[in-house]
């Protein structure tokens, strides 16, 4: 899967499983997905939950751990670089 | 299975027995609704949500303290077909779906004497205290 294509994939999947009132494009790659940031999104560890299940769903993948989970999650482009390096 | 010891007491207790375990927080909880029961309590939605809650905790071994430590986070994807009535024996099938540090998420679905769906949806717990209200 193109690096383009997995970003689209990972930000719908974020608003979809968030049930996010933003557009899917509007999620910049590399902010904060979690935390107090202006440009992040401002998730929590409920959230955090929400996307793991979403990531196994989606993308068959299975996360650990917290920690793993947390570093994973960090951006759109620290998920796009964890789907990519499970699924190499 | 012997009814297990769940710190929630009438009126407030809507489960009754553990029939089947088949994993953590997953398995087969039993209920009979009686007719005092009924009203006004089973008139709610939200006690189908706490009734799903119960099962969970029941299947866990009804531990009092890890009752008291969690808080409900957040009901997601609940629907209610109908409201039990009178001499209804309901069965409640609860699933972990997963668990990522101090949250955990489980569905269950709730069916009647003939296998009709009663509710189903989703509930998010999380372990230790709740955090203060926003200010408005």
């Amino acid at each position: 899967m193109e690096q383009a294509e997995l970003k689209v994939r990972v930000k719908e999947l974020i608003v979809r499983q968030l049930k996010l009132e933003v557009a899917p494009d509007s999620i910049k790659d590399g902010a904060p997905l979690f935390g107090e940031s202006a440009e992040g999104l401002g998730l929590d560890s409920i959230d955090a939950l929400e996307l793991v299940l979403g990531v196994e769903k989606e993308f068959g993948i299975k996360v650990q751990d917290e920690e793993v989970g947390v570093k994973a999650f960090a951006s759109v482009d620290a998920l796009c670089e964890f789907i990519r390096s499970k699924a190499a | 299975m012997a009814l297990e010891p769940l710190p929630h007491v009438y009126p407030f207790r809507f489960v009754d027995r553990v029939v089947e375990v088949t994993g953590p927080a997953s398995g087969r909880v039993r209920a009979a609704v009686t007719a005092g029961q009924r009203c006004p309590a089973y008139a709610l939605p939200g006690t189908l949500c706490e009734m799903l809650a119960q099962a969970v905790l029941l299947i866990e071994g009804g531990d009092a303290d890890l009752g008291r430590s969690g808080f409900l986070a957040g009901i997601s994807d609940f629907q209610v077909d109908r409201l039990p009535d009178p001499g209804d024996l309901l069965t409640i099938d609860v699933r972990l779906a997963g668990r990522l540090g101090a949250a955990v998420k489980f569905e269950g679905e709730i069916t009647d004497d003939t296998g009709r769906k009663v509710a189903s949806g989703a509930l998010t717990v999380r372990k230790g205290t709740a955090p203060p209200p926003s200010p408005p």
